[in-house]
């Protein structure tokens, strides 16, 4: 159980001292029962700064489009930004430093650990209090999560309301904080890594495809999962049939030479690209935050596709990201005893 | 059925002029309409252009709203189709839709002095209004024109503004000096500081670079125009062209249906995104 | 025209409709309430809480083919219309807000010039209502934009739900069509059912939604904070995706584009596709100049063009209060709270 008072303290004692610019944080929202990100500038603002199994959102996600935002702004604050960080969150920014995408004094990561606890599902939670809409969630330990909703509350294992990577998670806690809060506890009371792909892993190729058609077919191209993902954070990406990065040198004949490898049209084939091409730029990269699945207005049950690579990046090359920020990312580095000849 | 105001129709490119070289060149096309099609236009409006398998773009129709065996559009090569099309040849033929948009209140200004002020590509779309001027000439009492470009090879229609010089005061202006060049040497808003123009009784149209117009109309202003004696055309990026598809929206205004001509007045009241 | 129907034979006039419609009713499709095809045979409940995607998909599909073109080698194109040929179709279970938003899209589709293909879409299909009873979802707001859990606007049916039965009542010629057609099966309307229909409506006013005190007075305050520092504040944390507007069952833009399926003979087809003006590429210009270019222009653009713009084109509100964009934004944005932070002007 981590006081969330001790978290409020340090950053705005961060805050106050002048040494970050802003403090990404949690706080509560008017829109639900998950809590949102809070931007926060000043020392009074770390009032409302909540943790609990709401604070789903992976953060790391703002230093990326606050950079970006920063640039665009011509903004020159060199301060860094503080980050409230779960384990998850953290190893999406140890994948960025990984990836010389951020700097480490960039940053000022203010680990949390999720203990025995995790994060929940919005949806699973539903069906468990039957329609009955909470109004509040909070870690009671290693017995569950208290859940408040109008006129009572109660409290449901763990096993049922946390969502799928958390009950997953093989770090709950952060590896790289430059201040930690909670414990750090390695034994987690529920599944083992991997549970939930590997049931679908074991089905046959038909079986496969044709629960990933179903799933595609349904898909709206809103681009919520690309968005919310700190790992796509390509300023062009290929299914975008305008360029970016248009300057004032770009020639007309480099934009219109733009392939358009993905149609705009929401169709099963074209969906089904996007996913495969998101899915396979991630490989070796995705750190199963599990945000792309929680966004996703329709339910596709886009980690699946994730963990999948993850699970071969792990199997084929003892690979995890976002453990070490010097460890050279997975595509980025070959091993002279590798099995195959490619790369000799 | 209702007629389908997606559906274009078919017109074949007769003439290609080249206008200006280079990466973002300016062409030229006369198309004639196809199977008996055709539609008239106003001065100031638009059609959507496509080339098909590349898409559509919204252009403004150059040529005067008199001619009506063809129709003449002048088109930089900026991106896909506007590329599309500046790689075809006479006889390709072309998808037109339209006419689209409002029009220059060219009747409401008889008697009145015209000052036109054109930029870079930004004199196709007042080029109509010019040859309707110039048509009914004794409509109006003086007609000044001022264009520049950055260098005298980005000059448009040099050989029809010389022609102009007749029946208007012409003035031409290159960003920088060039051997033989015997017009103006510097931007158009300086020129037409240069040469003042009386607010009295006058309309003030311009058309160019965004960075342009505003440094005209701050000129025009400080010459003594109302808001309501400058006119001025808008683009935004367009799909539809009828007021639909959302992308040229700009407070209450779809551009392609309630521009993309406005006085600077009415321009105010709009927020600033164009 | 209104008459009973017992809950019991909805499956009956459900059946009977197949044999001259397609008919959709809300199914929990993978823990979501979708609008999805009824099998023959196939039970509808209409116990729903509102479907994530919108109705809009029936009339505006977020995929149009507008007409096929086709190039033998240098001859002059061929193209070929496209306009739907739309199976007559029902659609159970909508619900007002839903209904409202229709009465937003036609003015789009249909004013000036009229949009063919939603024309065609929008005379083949009936909207069955189903009003509000159960107390509404946690982000409905529908009463304060001036709509009601039983509104009747842009529906051709509206369905009342009473104990064991349904107050039907047509609002169309369409909607009297599949009441009429259908007629042995529903019974004359007495008083004590109009008694309970009113106070059906009146509990479900009287339930707490999420309220914006002035559409008037937010107005206002949106058309004073144009240039408020403001919209960057609120925009921060947004991501850019296009969740709120596909789920927005008024949000109308689209995107125009050619698919090429040969490129020899050059065949392929002039498309269009739900575009959304969240996505920073919307209005950026073929030069790279973007003039709503970053997130708070464009979610002010979002909150102005539904609370503001439309207003001042069309008189009403282009915004029905289902709370879509506010459930399912990753982040927590949220209309209601933007729409009384403006009214009221609190902010640092």
């Amino acid at each position: 159980m981590i006081p969330v008072e001790d978290i409020r303290a340090r950053a705005k004692d961060l805050l106050q001292s002048g040494k970050v610019r802003a403090v990404l944080g949690y706080r509560r929202s008017t829109a639900g029962l998950l809590a949102e990100p809070a931007f926060m500038t000043t020392a009074d603002e770390t009032a409302a700064l909540v943790l609990d199994p709401t604070c789903v959102g992976n953060l790391a996600l703002y230093l990326v489009n606050e950079k970006k935002r920063m640039k665009h702004a011509r903004q020159s604050d060199k301060r860094p930004l503080g980050i409230v960080a779960k384990g998850c969150d953290s190893r999406a920014i140890t994948v960025l430093l990984q990836e010389n995408h951020i700097r480490r004094d960039e940053v000022i990561v203010l680990g949390v650990s999720c203990e025995t606890g995790g994060m929940i599902d919005t949806r699973k939670l539903n069906k468990a209090l039957r329609g009955k809409g909470a109004t509040s969630a909070h870690f009671e330990g290693e017995g569950g999560v208290r859940v408040s909703y109008v006129g009572g509350g109660t409290i449901l294992p763990g096993k049922d309301v946390l969502a799928d990577r958390c009950l997953e998670c093989a770090k709950s806690y952060p590896l790289d904080a430059d201040f930690f809060f909670g414990e750090k506890v390695d034994e987690r009371p529920y599944g083992p890594r991997f549970a939930a792909v590997s049931a679908i892993a074991e089905k046959g190729s038909e079986e496969r495809s044709a629960f990933w058609d179903a799933h595609f077919e349904r898909c709206i191209r809103c681009y919520a999962c690309r968005a919310v993902c700190p790992m796509c954070y390509c300023d062009e990406c290929v299914v975008d049939s305008t360029n970016f990065i248009v300057g004032p040198t770009t020639s007309a004949d480099e934009k219109a030479d733009r392939v358009r490898w993905i149609n705009r049209s929401a169709t099963p084939s074209e969906n089904a690209m996007y996913h495969m091409v998101r899915a396979m730029h991630l490989a070796g990269r995705c750190i199963d935050c599990g945000e792309c699945e929680r966004v996703c207005p329709v339910n596709i049950p886009l980690r699946l596709l994730n963990t999948m690579l993850e699970r071969e990046a792990l199997e084929m090359f003892q690979y995890t990201p976002g453990i070490d920020a010097e460890q050279p990312s997975l595509i980025s580095s070959f091993r002279d005893g590798d099995p195959n000849d490619f790369v000799r | 059925m209702s007629e389908n105001v997606y559906l274009p129709q078919l017109a074949r490119i007769v003439h290609i002029k080249d206008e200006v070289p280079g990466a973002r060149a300016i062409k030229t096309f006369r198309v004639e309409f196809m199977n008996g099609g055709g539609f008239d236009h106003e001065p100031g409006q638009c059609a959507m252009i496509s080339v098909f398998g590349k898409g559509e773009s919204m252009i403004s129709i150059a040529s005067a709203p008199t001619i009506t065996d063809y129709k003449q559009f002048s088109i930089m090569r900026s991106g896909r189709v506007t590329t599309a099309i500046h790689d075809m040849k006479v006889g390709d033929v072309i998808g037109v839709r339209g006419p689209y948009g409002n029009k220059f209140p060219v009747s409401d200004w008889k008697g009145r002095n015209l000052v036109f002020i054109g930029g870079g590509c930004g004199l196709a779309p007042i080029w109509p209004v010019i040859q309707t001027a110039v048509a009914n000439r004794m409509d109006f009492d003086k007609i000044t024109v001022f264009y520049g470009g950055r260098t005298s090879r980005d000059i448009m229609y040099a050989a029809e503004l010389e022609k102009l010089r007749g029946q208007a005061d012409v003035h031409l202006s290159i960003d920088s000096p060039e051997e033989g060049w015997e017009g103006y040497c510097g931007f158009v808003p300086a020129n037409v500081m240069d040469k003042p123009q009386r607010p009295d009784n006058a309309i003030a149209i311009t058309c160019g670079p965004p960075i342009m117009i505003k440094f005209v109309i701050s000129n025009l202003r400080e010459m003594g125009f109302a808001d309501e004696q400058i006119y001025t055309t808008i683009e935004n990026k367009m799909k539809c062209g009828i007021g639909k598809c959302g992308r040229c929206n700009v407070g209450t205004d779809y551009v392609c249906v309630k521009g993309p001509v406005y006085s600077w007045a009415q321009l105010k009241s709009l927020p600033q995104e164009y | 025209m209104e008459a009973i129907l017992k809950r019991n034979r909805l499956g009956q006039w459900i059946t009977e409709l197949q044999e001259r419609a397609e008919i959709y009713a809300p199914d929990f499709v993978e823990d979501t309430w979708e609008f999805a095809k009824v099998g023959r045979g196939a039970t509808v409940e209409l116990n729903h809480s509102n479907t994530v995607r919108p109705a809009k998909r029936f009339v505006f599909p977020q995929r149009e083919v507008l007409y096929r073109f086709r190039i033998e080698n240098s001859q002059s194109p061929k193209l070929t219309d496209t306009e739907p040929k739309v199976e007559s179709t029902v659609v159970f279970g909508v619900r007002p807000c839903d209904g409202r938003a229709m009465v937003r899209n036609d003015r789009v589709f249909t004013c000036g010039f009229s949009d063919p293909y939603y024309q065609a879409r929008h005379d083949n299909v009936v909207f069955v209502g189903l009003a509000c009873n159960a107390p509404p979802s946690q982000n409905c707001f529908c009463v304060s934009v001036g709509g009601s859990p039983h509104s009747e606007d842009g529906l051709d049916v509206l369905m009342t739900e009473l104990d064991g039965r349904y107050h039907v009542k047509a609002l169309t010629d369409k909607g009297s069509d599949i009441v009429r057609s259908a007629g042995d099966l529903f019974q004359d309307v007495k008083a004590a059912d109009m008694d309970d229909v009113g106070n059906a409506h009146a509990i479900a006013l009287e339930y707490s939604q999420r309220s914006i005190s002035s559409m008037e007075a937010v107005a206002a305050a949106l058309r004073r904070n144009f240039d408020s520092p403001i919209w960057d504040k609120l925009a921060r944390a947004c991501i850019g995706c296009g969740a709120c507007t596909y789920l927005c069952p008024s949000c109308h833009c689209f995107d125009i584009n050619d698919e090429v399926t040969n490129k020899s003979p050059l065949t392929g087809a002039r498309v269009r596709t739900w575009d959304n003006c969240q996505f920073p590429d919307f209005t950026m210009h073929s030069s790279g100049h973007n003039p709503r270019e970053d997130t708070g222009a464009r979610l002010r653009q979002r909150i102005c063009h539904k609370l503001l713009y439309f207003v001042e084109t069309h008189n009403m509100q282009q915004c029905t209060g289902c709370g879509r964009c506010i459930t399912h934004c990753p982040v927590g944005i949220d209309i209601v709270k933007i729409a009384n932070v403006m009214e009221e002007g609190v902010w640092q």
